[in-house]
Protein backbone atom coordinates (compact mmCIF):
# COMPACT_ATOMS: atom_id res chain seq x y z
CA UNK A 1 0.00 0.00 0.00
CA UNK A 2 1.38 3.35 -1.03
CA UNK A 3 -0.39 5.50 1.53
CA UNK A 4 -3.14 5.21 4.05
CA UNK A 5 -6.41 6.52 2.66
CA UNK A 6 -6.48 9.21 5.33
CA UNK A 7 -3.10 10.50 4.14
CA UNK A 8 -4.20 11.04 0.57
CA UNK A 9 -5.06 14.56 -0.43
CA UNK A 10 -8.64 15.32 -1.39
CA UNK A 11 -7.90 15.09 -5.08
CA UNK A 12 -6.32 11.67 -4.73
CA UNK A 13 -9.23 10.46 -2.64
CA UNK A 14 -11.67 11.34 -5.37
CA UNK A 15 -9.33 10.36 -8.19
CA UNK A 16 -9.42 13.71 -9.92
CA UNK A 17 -6.89 16.28 -11.03
CA UNK A 18 -6.51 19.61 -9.21
CA UNK A 19 -8.02 21.43 -12.17
CA UNK A 20 -11.28 19.48 -12.02
CA UNK A 21 -14.48 21.42 -12.54
CA UNK A 22 -17.34 21.38 -10.09
CA UNK A 23 -19.20 18.93 -12.26
CA UNK A 24 -16.25 16.56 -12.42
CA UNK A 25 -15.85 16.78 -8.66
CA UNK A 26 -19.49 15.89 -8.21
CA UNK A 27 -19.43 12.91 -10.49
CA UNK A 28 -16.18 11.70 -8.92
CA UNK A 29 -17.83 11.93 -5.52
CA UNK A 30 -20.83 10.02 -6.78
CA UNK A 31 -18.77 7.20 -8.21
CA UNK A 32 -16.65 7.05 -5.06
CA UNK A 33 -19.82 6.72 -3.00
CA UNK A 34 -20.95 3.88 -5.22
CA UNK A 35 -17.79 2.02 -4.33
CA UNK A 36 -17.63 2.78 -0.62
CA UNK A 37 -21.27 2.84 0.46
CA UNK A 38 -22.19 0.20 2.96
CA UNK A 39 -24.50 -1.58 0.51
CA UNK A 40 -21.95 -1.53 -2.30
CA UNK A 41 -21.16 -4.88 -3.82
CA UNK A 42 -17.70 -3.87 -5.00
CA UNK A 43 -16.30 -3.29 -1.52
CA UNK A 44 -18.31 -5.96 0.27
CA UNK A 45 -16.33 -7.40 3.18
CA UNK A 46 -13.24 -5.43 2.19
CA UNK A 47 -13.59 -2.91 4.99
CA UNK A 48 -14.73 -3.21 8.56
CA UNK A 49 -17.74 -0.99 9.39
CA UNK A 50 -15.42 1.36 11.23
CA UNK A 51 -13.03 1.71 8.30
CA UNK A 52 -15.91 2.25 5.95
CA UNK A 53 -17.34 5.00 8.11
CA UNK A 54 -13.99 6.72 8.27
CA UNK A 55 -13.59 6.59 4.51
CA UNK A 56 -17.09 7.95 3.88
CA UNK A 57 -16.47 10.78 6.35
CA UNK A 58 -13.22 11.65 4.58
CA UNK A 59 -14.90 11.55 1.19
CA UNK A 60 -17.64 13.85 2.41
CA UNK A 61 -15.10 16.25 3.79
CA UNK A 62 -13.15 16.18 0.55
CA UNK A 63 -16.27 16.77 -1.48
CA UNK A 64 -17.63 19.63 0.60
CA UNK A 65 -14.24 21.33 0.63
CA UNK A 66 -13.64 21.07 -3.08
CA UNK A 67 -17.16 21.95 -4.15
CA UNK A 68 -17.01 25.20 -2.21
CA UNK A 69 -14.97 27.67 -4.22
CA UNK A 70 -13.61 29.61 -1.28
CA UNK A 71 -12.61 26.55 0.68
CA UNK A 72 -11.12 24.94 -2.41
CA UNK A 73 -9.00 28.04 -2.94
CA UNK A 74 -7.55 27.95 0.57
CA UNK A 75 -7.08 24.17 0.42
CA UNK A 76 -5.24 24.48 -2.89
CA UNK A 77 -3.03 27.21 -1.47
CA UNK A 78 -2.19 24.96 1.44
CA UNK A 79 -1.25 22.11 -0.94
CA UNK A 80 0.85 24.47 -3.05
CA UNK A 81 2.60 25.71 0.06
CA UNK A 82 3.41 22.11 1.02
CA UNK A 83 4.64 21.50 -2.50
CA UNK A 84 2.15 18.70 -3.14
CA UNK A 85 0.63 20.27 -6.21
CA UNK A 86 1.94 22.81 -8.66
CA UNK A 87 0.25 26.18 -9.02
CA UNK A 88 0.26 25.71 -12.79
CA UNK A 89 -1.44 22.35 -12.37
CA UNK A 90 -4.32 23.96 -10.58
CA UNK A 91 -5.22 26.55 -13.17
CA UNK A 92 -4.70 24.57 -16.30
CA UNK A 93 -6.19 25.79 -19.55
CA UNK A 94 -9.78 26.93 -19.34
CA UNK A 95 -12.01 24.04 -20.11
CA UNK A 96 -14.84 24.03 -22.55
CA UNK A 97 -18.31 23.21 -21.38
CA UNK A 98 -18.76 19.71 -20.02
CA UNK A 99 -21.90 18.05 -21.21
CA UNK A 100 -24.24 16.80 -18.55
CA UNK A 101 -25.01 13.68 -20.50
CA UNK A 102 -22.09 11.72 -21.78
CA UNK A 103 -23.24 10.91 -25.28
CA UNK A 104 -20.25 8.72 -25.91
CA UNK A 105 -20.82 6.60 -22.89
CA UNK A 106 -20.94 3.00 -23.89
CA UNK A 107 -23.03 0.36 -22.37
CA UNK A 108 -21.54 -3.02 -21.96
CA UNK A 109 -21.60 -4.31 -25.49
CA UNK A 110 -19.39 -7.31 -24.98
CA UNK A 111 -20.72 -10.23 -26.87
CA UNK A 112 -23.15 -8.12 -28.88
CA UNK A 113 -22.09 -7.88 -32.45
CA UNK A 114 -23.62 -4.58 -33.33
CA UNK A 115 -23.62 -3.79 -36.98
CA UNK A 116 -23.17 -0.13 -37.51
CA UNK A 117 -26.28 0.98 -39.29
CA UNK A 118 -25.03 4.26 -40.72
CA UNK A 119 -21.92 2.56 -42.02
CA UNK A 120 -23.95 -0.21 -43.61
CA UNK A 121 -26.35 2.25 -45.23
CA UNK A 122 -23.48 4.15 -46.79
CA UNK A 123 -22.04 0.89 -48.10
CA UNK A 124 -25.37 -0.17 -49.55
CA UNK A 125 -25.83 3.09 -51.41
CA UNK A 126 -22.29 3.14 -52.77
CA UNK A 127 -21.88 -0.45 -53.82
CA UNK A 128 -22.39 -0.97 -57.53
CA UNK A 129 -22.98 -4.71 -57.27
CA UNK A 130 -25.66 -4.39 -54.64
CA UNK A 131 -27.52 -1.82 -56.73
CA UNK A 132 -27.38 -4.17 -59.68
CA UNK A 133 -28.80 -7.03 -57.65
CA UNK A 134 -31.55 -4.89 -56.18
CA UNK A 135 -32.64 -3.69 -59.58
CA UNK A 136 -33.33 -7.26 -60.71
CA UNK A 137 -36.90 -8.35 -61.18
CA UNK A 138 -36.35 -11.53 -59.20
CA UNK A 139 -34.29 -11.80 -56.03
CA UNK A 140 -33.02 -15.24 -55.05
CA UNK A 141 -31.32 -16.55 -51.97
CA UNK A 142 -27.99 -16.47 -53.74
CA UNK A 143 -28.53 -12.76 -54.39
CA UNK A 144 -29.12 -12.16 -50.70
CA UNK A 145 -25.94 -14.01 -49.93
CA UNK A 146 -24.04 -11.94 -52.47
CA UNK A 147 -25.33 -8.74 -50.87
CA UNK A 148 -24.37 -9.94 -47.44
CA UNK A 149 -20.89 -10.84 -48.62
CA UNK A 150 -20.49 -7.46 -50.29
CA UNK A 151 -21.33 -5.82 -46.98
CA UNK A 152 -18.98 -8.11 -45.12
CA UNK A 153 -21.51 -9.20 -42.50
CA UNK A 154 -21.17 -12.70 -41.11
CA UNK A 155 -24.21 -14.93 -41.12
CA UNK A 156 -23.76 -15.43 -37.39
CA UNK A 157 -24.26 -11.70 -36.86
CA UNK A 158 -27.56 -11.83 -38.65
CA UNK A 159 -28.49 -14.83 -36.60
CA UNK A 160 -27.66 -12.95 -33.40
CA UNK A 161 -29.55 -9.83 -34.31
CA UNK A 162 -32.62 -11.33 -35.89
CA UNK A 163 -32.75 -14.47 -33.72
CA UNK A 164 -33.56 -16.45 -36.87
CA UNK A 165 -32.21 -19.97 -36.67
CA UNK A 166 -28.97 -20.36 -38.53
CA UNK A 167 -30.13 -23.38 -40.54
CA UNK A 168 -33.06 -21.29 -41.83
CA UNK A 169 -30.64 -18.56 -42.82
CA UNK A 170 -28.46 -21.08 -44.60
CA UNK A 171 -31.52 -22.56 -46.29
CA UNK A 172 -32.59 -19.14 -47.51
CA UNK A 173 -29.18 -18.33 -48.91
CA UNK A 174 -28.77 -21.69 -50.58
CA UNK A 175 -32.31 -21.65 -52.01
CA UNK A 176 -32.85 -24.95 -50.30
CA UNK A 177 -36.61 -25.14 -50.42
CA UNK A 178 -36.89 -28.22 -48.21
CA UNK A 179 -35.24 -26.38 -45.39
CA UNK A 180 -37.39 -23.25 -45.54
CA UNK A 181 -40.19 -22.53 -43.08
CA UNK A 182 -43.79 -21.86 -44.12
CA UNK A 183 -44.26 -18.93 -46.49
CA UNK A 184 -45.85 -16.70 -43.90
CA UNK A 185 -42.80 -17.04 -41.64
CA UNK A 186 -40.37 -16.88 -44.50
CA UNK A 187 -41.65 -13.49 -45.59
CA UNK A 188 -41.03 -12.10 -42.14
CA UNK A 189 -37.57 -13.66 -42.02
CA UNK A 190 -36.59 -12.11 -45.32
CA UNK A 191 -37.75 -8.73 -44.11
CA UNK A 192 -35.78 -9.06 -40.89
CA UNK A 193 -32.74 -10.19 -42.85
CA UNK A 194 -32.94 -7.18 -45.16
CA UNK A 195 -33.54 -4.76 -42.30
CA UNK A 196 -30.56 -6.19 -40.49
CA UNK A 197 -28.44 -5.33 -43.54
CA UNK A 198 -30.09 -1.89 -43.79
CA UNK A 199 -31.51 -2.57 -47.23
CA UNK A 200 -34.56 -0.53 -48.20
CA UNK A 201 -37.36 -1.00 -49.06
CA UNK A 202 -37.53 -4.29 -47.22
CA UNK A 203 -41.24 -4.87 -47.96
CA UNK A 204 -40.91 -4.54 -51.66
CA UNK A 205 -37.77 -6.62 -51.99
CA UNK A 206 -39.13 -9.42 -49.84
CA UNK A 207 -42.24 -9.45 -52.01
CA UNK A 208 -40.03 -9.84 -55.09
CA UNK A 209 -38.18 -12.68 -53.35
CA UNK A 210 -41.44 -14.42 -52.47
CA UNK A 211 -42.89 -14.11 -55.95
CA UNK A 212 -39.63 -15.47 -57.41
CA UNK A 213 -39.86 -18.44 -55.09
CA UNK A 214 -43.51 -19.07 -55.95
CA UNK A 215 -42.72 -19.23 -59.65
CA UNK A 216 -40.16 -21.96 -58.98
CA UNK B 1 9.49 -20.97 -21.61
CA UNK B 2 5.80 -21.60 -21.23
CA UNK B 3 3.29 -18.94 -20.31
CA UNK B 4 1.77 -20.11 -17.09
CA UNK B 5 -1.68 -18.86 -16.16
CA UNK B 6 -2.93 -19.95 -12.75
CA UNK B 7 -6.68 -19.50 -12.36
CA UNK B 8 -8.05 -19.01 -8.86
CA UNK B 9 -11.15 -17.52 -7.39
CA UNK B 10 -11.58 -18.21 -3.73
CA UNK B 11 -15.12 -19.47 -3.91
CA UNK B 12 -16.28 -22.72 -5.40
CA UNK B 13 -18.55 -22.55 -8.41
CA UNK B 14 -17.20 -19.27 -9.65
CA UNK B 15 -16.12 -20.81 -12.94
CA UNK B 16 -12.43 -21.61 -12.52
CA UNK B 17 -12.55 -24.96 -14.28
CA UNK B 18 -14.95 -23.63 -16.89
CA UNK B 19 -12.61 -20.75 -17.66
CA UNK B 20 -9.56 -23.01 -17.71
CA UNK B 21 -11.16 -25.46 -20.11
CA UNK B 22 -12.55 -22.72 -22.37
CA UNK B 23 -9.34 -20.73 -22.55
CA UNK B 24 -7.40 -23.94 -23.12
CA UNK B 25 -9.73 -24.88 -25.93
CA UNK B 26 -9.36 -21.44 -27.57
CA UNK B 27 -5.60 -21.38 -27.23
CA UNK B 28 -5.32 -24.88 -28.65
CA UNK B 29 -7.63 -23.94 -31.49
CA UNK B 30 -5.37 -21.05 -32.44
CA UNK B 31 -2.53 -23.55 -32.79
CA UNK B 32 -0.83 -23.10 -29.42
CA UNK B 33 0.34 -26.21 -27.66
CA UNK B 34 -1.59 -25.94 -24.44
CA UNK B 35 -1.56 -27.97 -21.25
CA UNK B 36 -4.26 -27.89 -18.59
CA UNK B 37 -3.25 -29.04 -15.13
CA UNK B 38 -5.98 -29.83 -12.66
CA UNK B 39 -4.54 -28.62 -9.38
CA UNK B 40 -7.90 -28.46 -7.65
CA UNK B 41 -6.45 -31.07 -5.34
CA UNK B 42 -9.11 -33.31 -3.90
CA UNK B 43 -11.99 -31.96 -5.98
CA UNK B 44 -10.75 -32.34 -9.52
CA UNK B 45 -13.13 -32.35 -12.42
CA UNK B 46 -11.43 -30.58 -15.26
CA UNK B 47 -11.23 -33.87 -17.17
CA UNK B 48 -15.03 -33.97 -17.47
CA UNK B 49 -15.05 -30.58 -19.13
CA UNK B 50 -12.50 -31.39 -21.79
CA UNK B 51 -13.95 -34.70 -22.86
CA UNK B 52 -11.67 -37.14 -21.02
CA UNK B 53 -14.19 -38.89 -18.77
CA UNK B 54 -11.95 -41.80 -17.76
CA UNK B 55 -8.37 -40.62 -17.54
CA UNK B 56 -5.98 -43.51 -17.09
CA UNK B 57 -3.17 -41.48 -15.51
CA UNK B 58 -3.30 -38.63 -13.08
CA UNK B 59 -1.32 -36.09 -11.12
CA UNK B 60 -1.22 -38.34 -8.07
CA UNK B 61 0.90 -40.87 -9.96
CA UNK B 62 3.64 -38.27 -10.08
CA UNK B 63 3.34 -37.45 -6.40
CA UNK B 64 3.47 -41.11 -5.38
CA UNK B 65 6.39 -41.67 -7.78
CA UNK B 66 4.46 -44.27 -9.75
CA UNK B 67 5.32 -42.16 -12.78
CA UNK B 68 8.66 -40.50 -12.18
CA UNK B 69 8.42 -37.72 -14.78
CA UNK B 70 5.53 -35.25 -14.75
CA UNK B 71 5.57 -35.12 -18.55
CA UNK B 72 4.49 -38.77 -18.63
CA UNK B 73 1.24 -38.08 -16.78
CA UNK B 74 0.07 -35.86 -19.63
CA UNK B 75 -3.02 -37.13 -21.45
CA UNK B 76 -4.23 -36.22 -24.89
CA UNK B 77 -7.75 -34.81 -25.28
CA UNK B 78 -10.19 -35.10 -28.18
CA UNK B 79 -8.97 -31.65 -29.28
CA UNK B 80 -5.71 -31.22 -31.17
CA UNK B 81 -2.99 -29.28 -29.33
CA UNK B 82 -4.82 -29.55 -26.03
CA UNK B 83 -3.33 -31.72 -23.29
CA UNK B 84 -4.35 -32.47 -19.76
CA UNK B 85 -2.89 -33.59 -16.49
CA UNK B 86 -5.94 -34.89 -14.75
CA UNK B 87 -6.73 -35.16 -11.08
CA UNK B 88 -9.55 -37.63 -11.50
CA UNK B 89 -8.13 -40.55 -9.58
CA UNK B 90 -5.92 -38.59 -7.24
CA UNK B 91 -5.32 -40.27 -3.92
CA UNK B 92 -7.87 -39.24 -1.34
CA UNK B 93 -5.21 -37.50 0.74
CA UNK B 94 -3.93 -35.43 -2.19
CA UNK B 95 -5.47 -32.24 -0.79
CA UNK B 96 -2.79 -32.23 1.88
CA UNK B 97 0.14 -32.20 -0.50
CA UNK B 98 3.28 -31.87 1.63
CA UNK B 99 5.63 -28.93 1.09
CA UNK B 100 8.46 -30.89 -0.53
CA UNK B 101 6.06 -32.52 -3.00
CA UNK B 102 4.63 -29.14 -3.84
CA UNK B 103 8.06 -27.67 -4.59
CA UNK B 104 8.90 -30.74 -6.63
CA UNK B 105 5.69 -30.25 -8.62
CA UNK B 106 6.37 -26.57 -9.25
CA UNK B 107 9.87 -27.35 -10.48
CA UNK B 108 8.51 -30.06 -12.74
CA UNK B 109 5.85 -27.72 -14.14
CA UNK B 110 8.52 -25.14 -14.92
CA UNK B 111 10.35 -27.71 -17.02
CA UNK B 112 7.37 -28.74 -19.15
CA UNK B 113 7.61 -27.86 -22.80
CA UNK B 114 4.33 -26.23 -23.75
CA UNK B 115 3.43 -22.83 -25.07
CA UNK B 116 0.71 -22.25 -22.51
CA UNK B 117 0.12 -24.00 -19.21
CA UNK B 118 -3.16 -23.30 -17.41
CA UNK B 119 -3.39 -24.23 -13.75
CA UNK B 120 -6.92 -24.85 -12.53
CA UNK B 121 -6.75 -24.20 -8.81
CA UNK B 122 -9.14 -25.13 -6.06
CA UNK B 123 -11.37 -22.98 -3.92
CA UNK B 124 -10.18 -21.64 -0.62
CA UNK B 125 -6.88 -20.21 0.49
CA UNK B 126 -4.83 -23.26 1.42
CA UNK B 127 -1.08 -22.74 1.18
CA UNK B 128 -0.95 -25.11 -1.76
CA UNK B 129 -3.44 -23.01 -3.70
CA UNK B 130 -1.59 -19.79 -2.86
CA UNK B 131 1.80 -21.18 -3.87
CA UNK B 132 0.50 -22.56 -7.13
CA UNK B 133 -1.12 -19.22 -7.82
CA UNK B 134 2.18 -17.49 -7.14
CA UNK B 135 4.00 -19.82 -9.52
CA UNK B 136 3.52 -17.25 -12.23
CA UNK B 137 3.16 -13.51 -12.44
CA UNK B 138 0.09 -13.83 -14.63
CA UNK B 139 -2.46 -15.11 -12.16
CA UNK B 140 -6.11 -14.80 -13.09
CA UNK B 141 -8.77 -14.12 -10.47
CA UNK B 142 -12.31 -15.07 -11.31
CA UNK B 143 -15.40 -14.13 -9.36
CA UNK B 144 -19.13 -13.80 -9.82
CA UNK B 145 -20.99 -10.58 -8.96
CA UNK B 146 -22.30 -11.90 -5.67
CA UNK B 147 -21.26 -10.79 -2.19
CA UNK B 148 -20.18 -14.29 -1.20
CA UNK B 149 -17.92 -14.66 -4.18
CA UNK B 150 -16.49 -11.16 -3.89
CA UNK B 151 -15.80 -11.68 -0.21
CA UNK B 152 -13.79 -14.78 -1.05
CA UNK B 153 -11.86 -13.25 -3.90
CA UNK B 154 -10.78 -10.38 -1.65
CA UNK B 155 -9.72 -12.95 0.88
CA UNK B 156 -7.74 -14.81 -1.73
CA UNK B 157 -6.02 -11.62 -2.88
CA UNK B 158 -5.12 -10.70 0.67
CA UNK B 159 -3.91 -14.20 1.39
CA UNK B 160 -1.71 -14.18 -1.69
CA UNK B 161 -0.30 -10.78 -0.82
CA UNK B 162 0.34 -11.98 2.70
CA UNK B 163 2.02 -15.16 1.54
CA UNK B 164 4.31 -13.22 -0.76
CA UNK B 165 5.37 -10.82 1.98
CA UNK B 166 5.96 -13.80 4.21
CA UNK B 167 8.51 -15.14 1.71
CA UNK B 168 10.78 -12.19 2.50
CA UNK B 169 11.09 -12.83 6.21
CA UNK B 170 12.25 -15.50 8.54
CA UNK B 171 9.68 -16.99 10.87
CA UNK B 172 10.81 -15.04 13.93
CA UNK B 173 11.03 -11.73 12.08
CA UNK B 174 7.56 -12.24 10.75
CA UNK B 175 6.17 -13.03 14.19
CA UNK B 176 7.65 -9.80 15.49
CA UNK B 177 6.11 -7.98 12.57
CA UNK B 178 2.68 -9.40 13.27
CA UNK B 179 2.96 -8.44 16.89
CA UNK B 180 3.79 -4.87 15.98
CA UNK B 181 0.88 -4.68 13.60
CA UNK B 182 -1.41 -5.85 16.35
CA UNK B 183 -0.10 -3.22 18.73
CA UNK B 184 -0.41 -0.45 16.20
CA UNK B 185 -3.72 -0.95 14.60
CA UNK B 186 -5.91 -3.19 16.67
CA UNK B 187 -6.45 -6.89 17.07
CA UNK B 188 -7.67 -7.95 13.64
CA UNK B 189 -5.06 -5.93 11.81
CA UNK B 190 -2.37 -8.63 11.62
CA UNK B 191 -4.79 -10.23 9.21
CA UNK B 192 -4.51 -7.36 6.80
CA UNK B 193 -1.44 -7.31 4.60
CA UNK B 194 -1.81 -3.56 4.09
CA UNK B 195 -1.08 -3.01 7.77
CA UNK B 196 1.86 -5.36 7.74
CA UNK B 197 3.35 -3.67 4.72
CA UNK B 198 3.10 -0.22 6.26
CA UNK B 199 5.14 -1.53 9.17
CA UNK B 200 7.63 -3.16 6.83
CA UNK B 201 8.00 0.22 5.17
CA UNK B 202 9.00 1.78 8.47
CA UNK B 203 11.13 -1.01 9.88
CA UNK B 204 12.75 -2.59 6.84
CA UNK B 205 12.90 0.04 4.09
CA UNK B 206 15.18 -2.06 1.83
CA UNK B 207 12.85 -5.04 2.06
CA UNK B 208 9.90 -2.76 1.41
CA UNK B 209 11.50 -1.61 -1.82
CA UNK B 210 12.11 -5.23 -2.85
CA UNK B 211 8.53 -6.24 -2.12
CA UNK B 212 7.19 -3.23 -3.96
CA UNK B 213 9.32 -3.98 -6.97
CA UNK B 214 8.22 -7.59 -6.80
CA UNK B 215 4.54 -6.67 -6.79
CA UNK B 216 4.91 -4.15 -9.55
CA UNK B 217 6.15 -6.91 -11.81
CA UNK B 218 2.98 -8.94 -11.25
CA UNK B 219 0.32 -8.80 -13.88
CA UNK B 220 -2.76 -10.12 -12.11
CA UNK B 221 -6.04 -10.15 -13.95
CA UNK B 222 -9.63 -10.15 -12.84
CA UNK B 223 -12.52 -11.69 -14.72
CA UNK B 224 -16.15 -11.34 -13.71
CA UNK B 225 -18.16 -14.43 -14.52
CA UNK B 226 -21.92 -15.03 -14.74
CA UNK B 227 -22.82 -11.40 -15.19
CA UNK B 228 -26.57 -11.18 -15.57
CA UNK B 229 -28.28 -8.41 -17.47
CA UNK B 230 -29.23 -6.45 -14.39
CA UNK B 231 -25.75 -6.56 -12.87
CA UNK B 232 -23.46 -3.58 -12.74
CA UNK B 233 -20.98 -3.84 -15.60
CA UNK B 234 -18.55 -1.46 -13.87
CA UNK B 235 -18.16 -3.78 -10.91
CA UNK B 236 -14.88 -5.22 -12.15
CA UNK B 237 -13.35 -1.79 -12.58
CA UNK B 238 -14.51 -0.79 -9.13
CA UNK B 239 -12.96 -3.87 -7.55
CA UNK B 240 -9.65 -3.19 -9.28
CA UNK B 241 -9.78 0.42 -8.09
CA UNK B 242 -10.26 -0.63 -4.49
CA UNK B 243 -7.43 -3.16 -4.72
CA UNK B 244 -5.11 -0.58 -6.22
CA UNK B 245 -5.96 2.10 -3.71
CA UNK B 246 -6.09 0.10 -0.55
CA UNK B 247 -3.84 -2.89 -1.14
CA UNK B 248 -1.49 -1.31 -3.65
CA UNK B 249 -1.69 -4.32 -5.99
CA UNK B 250 -2.22 -3.82 -9.68
CA UNK B 251 -5.00 -6.04 -10.92
CA UNK B 252 -6.13 -5.53 -14.49
CA UNK B 253 -9.80 -5.97 -15.13
CA UNK B 254 -9.97 -8.09 -18.26
CA UNK B 255 -13.66 -8.47 -18.88
CA UNK B 256 -17.06 -9.84 -18.08
CA UNK B 257 -18.50 -13.18 -19.06
CA UNK B 258 -22.26 -13.10 -19.53
CA UNK B 259 -24.45 -15.48 -17.56
CA UNK B 260 -25.64 -18.18 -19.87
CA UNK B 261 -27.95 -21.12 -19.24
CA UNK B 262 -26.23 -22.92 -22.06
CA UNK B 263 -23.11 -23.38 -19.97
CA UNK B 264 -25.08 -25.60 -17.64
CA UNK B 265 -26.49 -27.52 -20.61
CA UNK B 266 -23.07 -28.04 -22.13
CA UNK B 267 -21.60 -29.30 -18.86
CA UNK B 268 -24.54 -31.69 -18.38
CA UNK B 269 -24.04 -33.00 -21.88
CA UNK B 270 -20.31 -33.29 -21.08
CA UNK B 271 -19.33 -31.49 -24.25
CA UNK B 272 -17.18 -28.43 -24.74
CA UNK B 273 -19.37 -25.35 -24.34
CA UNK B 274 -17.58 -23.43 -27.09
CA UNK B 275 -18.20 -26.19 -29.62
CA UNK B 276 -21.77 -26.87 -28.62
CA UNK B 277 -22.93 -23.22 -28.38
CA UNK B 278 -20.44 -21.11 -30.32
CA UNK B 279 -22.75 -18.18 -30.98
CA UNK B 280 -23.94 -17.38 -27.49
CA UNK B 281 -23.02 -14.25 -25.58
CA UNK B 282 -20.87 -16.14 -23.12
CA UNK B 283 -18.93 -17.76 -25.97
CA UNK B 284 -18.33 -14.38 -27.55
CA UNK B 285 -17.15 -12.99 -24.25
CA UNK B 286 -14.73 -15.88 -23.86
CA UNK B 287 -13.27 -15.35 -27.31
CA UNK B 288 -12.87 -11.66 -26.59
CA UNK B 289 -11.14 -12.41 -23.29
CA UNK B 290 -8.82 -14.85 -24.96
CA UNK B 291 -7.76 -12.37 -27.61
CA UNK B 292 -7.21 -9.74 -24.93
CA UNK B 293 -5.12 -12.06 -22.83
CA UNK B 294 -2.98 -13.84 -25.35
CA UNK B 295 -1.00 -10.71 -26.03
CA UNK B 296 -0.15 -10.21 -22.38
CA UNK B 297 3.38 -11.42 -22.07
CA UNK B 298 6.16 -10.42 -19.72
CA UNK B 299 8.17 -12.37 -17.29
CA UNK B 300 6.38 -15.63 -16.83
CA UNK B 301 7.80 -17.75 -14.11
CA UNK B 302 9.04 -16.97 -10.68
CA UNK B 303 12.65 -17.95 -10.73
CA UNK B 304 12.81 -18.91 -7.09
CA UNK B 305 11.28 -22.28 -7.94
CA UNK B 306 13.76 -23.17 -10.63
Amino acid sequence: MEKDFAQLNYYEMLDIKPDATALEIRSAYNSALQIYQSDSLASYSFFSPKERKEIITLLEKAYFTLINEKEKESYDNELIRLGIIDSTEKNAAVKGPVSIFDINRQRDTSGMLKTHNAELKAKVSQNQRIREILSQQKISGADLKAIRNELGVAIENIHQETKIRIDYLNGIEENNIDKLPAAVYLKGFIKAYLKCLCIEPADEISARYMSGLARN
Amino acid sequence: MAHIWPIGGGKGGSGKSFLASSLGRLLAKSGKKTLLIDLDLGAANLHTMVGVPYPEKCFSDFVTKKIPVLEDTVLGTPFPNLFLISGAHDNLDIANLPYDKKIKTLRAIAKLQYEYILLDLGAGTAFNTLDFFLASRNGIFITTPEPTSIENVYRLMRAIYFRRIRHYFSATDFKALEKKARQQSGDDSFNKPEHIISIVKKEYPEKYMLIKKDFNSFCFKLILNQLRKQDNTDLGMQICKIIKKHLGINVIFTGNIAYDEHVHDAICQRVCFLDRYPHTRAANDLRELNSKMSDSLGEQLMLNYL
